[in-house]
């Protein structure tokens, strides 16, 4: 951090952000310098909701560990059992059904829509603008009732396990499944019209919290954060997984870097992900949806990826002889993006912390699981 | 004696006093409800505002330890509801009460409007949070950015009315609602349009509503200056914000539309224009927008507000 001052003079004081503060979803603790009414110093400090997962994952089978994972967060909740399962797949060599993939797909993608709407709500919220913030809301939930309605939970779909997927697509399902898309996309249509053209959105946002693009390099930020700044990395695209590579997938990018641009971002994908499921409802291949058998997982080790909404999660699963894993490592976007945060802060306003942090999605217990 | 007597009565029963915080409460109330229903929500109950005041009453004042001044923490509320106190019993209402000249005119209850802001500087001081001296310097650029402006209007409207009456300035509330009960509200009168554009722009800043919410913003801030405070301390600064936004609206009406028979029925209109007033005025706005930065506010009141402001009087003074 080179570019802001280090030193606490008689002009700055400090302000404690966090760990609990109703801006932040989730716990976490920033040791803000302001002078006046602008940051001078950032200190990020973190560990409030450190669980012992990665510890508890060594004392649970393979097969409970797709049910604790799915635990580690609740809006990544998919992302993070099917990269889990991708590893010990691999570590076993299997071959995952074709229809299974398709069905891993649709399964991420309604949680990407609900993940990124959620963002774009709270920063409305942040902006003070709580009637945009409920609209919004109201939106997300028609991909609420799709998770509902077709998974039978509104958070943890419980959709992935080892060797295929755990639910299924009928007539009924399907059918409602694309009505309730089609309710979706003049919607998110009408949220992105409304955030690309709103005095009070566009007044708090644009130009705020600018990540460039080789500050963004240089922290190695993933998925919207990154994208928002120039860089065209999804793992959807550069490592296919799943049946990405046989889907229309886009991935989009924006050059500013700045907090609107990270919210664009999202939409965008939002809306993406709505043509990616509609793709795989049309191309859905018939045959099972997983293994018949639950193989055991031999010794080994595997690193699998998938992109989460936050950006890319990696998992590193080592085996050995016992039905538990050895070590399960994650690596989740959040732990890349927050480091970013000191850039986007400096020389801020104390007005626009909460919507910076905000701007990266954060994800504190996936983080700090 | 009995002169005594209708002033305190004035101050503390009606119009201000209880019948206008419980009338200030059921307004907030409306306005929460209001725009609940705007944004897709149900909303509390209408009285809601009276059942938090009460709960907040049975309640503990916590003092905090790094406060620099227990009495300055604890008095500074007790100031801003006194002053709301008088100020409330300084508005007119058309057709049922004018202000005892004894009291105070135009010009006391224009400083009277400044003391909740003062108040709650103070407070936000007096608490030794960060967050509250932070909402300090807010509500203090906030307040020179919309008293230039409120100066002008008022000043425009005492202009207008003295010119007509016969001598240069009239800052008597009960002038300036006779005057326009004589020739007509100043509301419709085009010379005063800019004055009640300006106006307009003075309620949510004055009321601390979104846009304009800033020294309290809840995410950014946490309330700023009312962060410190609970139980019946935090009540009182529930009690001045039902009284001012009594005082504020009620202002607006006696200098822009004082218009209304006398007696019962004159109350009824008076009651229902403040309501229309505070959902139009209030509610629509703040749920139509978000909220500015202050460097953004500031900036604005710079702009438009004090155009029209300074408008109305160069206006008034020509015409």
């Amino acid at each position: 951090m080179t570019d802001v001052t280090h030193t606490t003079t008689a002009e700055t004081y400090t302000i404690p952000v966090g760990p609990l503060h109703v801006a932040l979803e989730e716990p976490m603790y920033f040791k803000i310098d302001v002078r006046g009414e602008t940051i001078a110093n950032v200190d990020i400090n973190a560990g409030h909701v450190h669980r012992g997962i990665e510890y508890l994952t060594t004392k649970r089978t393979i097969y409970q560990n797709v049910i604790l994972t799915e635990r580690i967060c609740s809006l990544c909740s998919n992302s993070h059992p099917e990269t889990f399962a991708m590893a010990a797949e691999q570590i076993a060599g299997l071959e995952v059904p074709e229809r299974a993939l398709y069905l891993r797909v649709i399964a991420g993608e309604i949680k990407r829509i609900a993940s990124n709407l959620f963002n774009i709500a709270i920063l409305a919220h942040l902006v003070g603008y709580e009637t945009l913030f409920m609209h919004v809301m109201e939106v997300r939930e028609v991909a609420q009732d799709i998770k509902e309605s077709v998974f039978g939970n509104r958070m943890d779909l419980g959709a992935v396990c080892i060797g295929g997927v755990r639910y299924d697509l009928d007539d009924e399902t399907t059918a409602y499944l694309s009505g309730a898309l089609d309710k979706l996309v003049p919607e998110i249509d009408e949220i992105i019209a409304t955030y690309r053209t709103n005095g009070s959105i566009l007044g708090r946002t644009r130009g705020i919290g600018i990540l460039k693009r080789e500050d963004a390099l240089a922290c190695g930020v993933v998925g919207p954060v990154a994208r928002a700044s120039g860089i065209d990395y999804d793992v959807r695209m550069v490592a296919p997984y799943a049946a990405y590579d046989r889907l229309p997938m886009v991935v989009h990018t924006l050059t500013d870097g700045d907090v609107w641009s990270r919210a664009m971002i999202r939409l965008a994908e939002a809306r993406t992900a709505i043509e990616l499921i509609r793709a795989c409802l049309r191309d859905l291949p018939g045959g099972p949806t997983h293994l018949h058998d639950r193989p055991d997982i031999p010794r080994g080790q595997a690193v699998a990826k998938c992109e989460a909404p936050r950006g890319e999660l990696i998992y590193y699963l080592k085996t050995n002889d016992n039905p538990e894993p050895e070590r399960v490592k994650w690596r989740v976007p959040t732990f890349m993006n927050w480091d970013a945060l000191r850039y986007m802060l400096a020389d801020q306003k104390i007005a626009d912390i909460a919507i910076i942090v905000n701007s990266i999605d954060p994800c504190v217990s996936c983080t700090e699981r | 004696m009995s002169n005594q007597v209708t002033l305190l009565s004035a101050v503390l029963l009606f119009p201000g006093g209880l019948f206008a915080l419980l009338f200030g409460l059921a307004l907030k109330g409306a306005d929460r409800r209001v725009a609940a229903r705007l944004q897709g929500r149900v909303g509390p109950p209408l009285m809601q505002p009276l059942f938090d005041l009460v709960k907040l009453g049975f309640k503990r004042t916590m003092v905090p330890s790094t406060t620099a001044s227990e009495t300055v923490f604890l008095g500074a509320p007790l100031v801003g509801v006194v002053s709301m106190l008088i100020a409330a019993a300084l508005v007119p209402i058309s057709g049922v009460y004018s202000p005892d000249p004894m009291l105070g005119n135009l010009l006391v209850l224009l400083y009277l409007l400044m003391v909740p802001g003062i108040v709650l500087m103070v407070a936000g001081s007096a608490s030794g949070s960060p967050y509250g001296a932070i909402g300090f310097s807010r509500e203090m650029a906030l307040m020179l950015a919309y008293e230039g402006p409120l100066v002008l209007v008022v000043a425009a409207v005492a202009l207008r009315t003295g010119w007509s009456e016969g001598h240069v300035i009239s800052f008597s509330l009960t002038e300036i609602v006779r005057h326009q009960q004589v020739h007509g509200a100043f509301l419709f009168d085009p010379v005063m349009w800019p004055a009640v554009a300006a106006f307009v722009f003075f309620y949510p800043a004055n009321l601390g509503i979104v846009p304009f919410d800033i020294p309290e913003a809840e995410t950014e801030v946490l309330e700023g200056p009312l962060l410190e405070y609970s139980g019946p301390a935090l009540g009182l600064f529930k009690i001045m914000s039902a009284l001012k936004a009594v005082v504020v609206l009620g202002l607006g009406i006696a200098l822009f539309m004082p218009l209304a028979p006398s007696g019962v029925l004159g109350l009824a209109v008076w009651l229902v224009e403040m309501l229309v007033l505070m959902l139009v005025g209030v509610t629509v706005v703040r749920v139509s927008v978000g909220r500015m930065r202050i460097d953004q506010a500031f900036a604005f009141f710079l702009k438009w507000p004090l155009l029209f402001a300074a408008a109305s009087l160069a206006v008034v003074v020509v015409v």
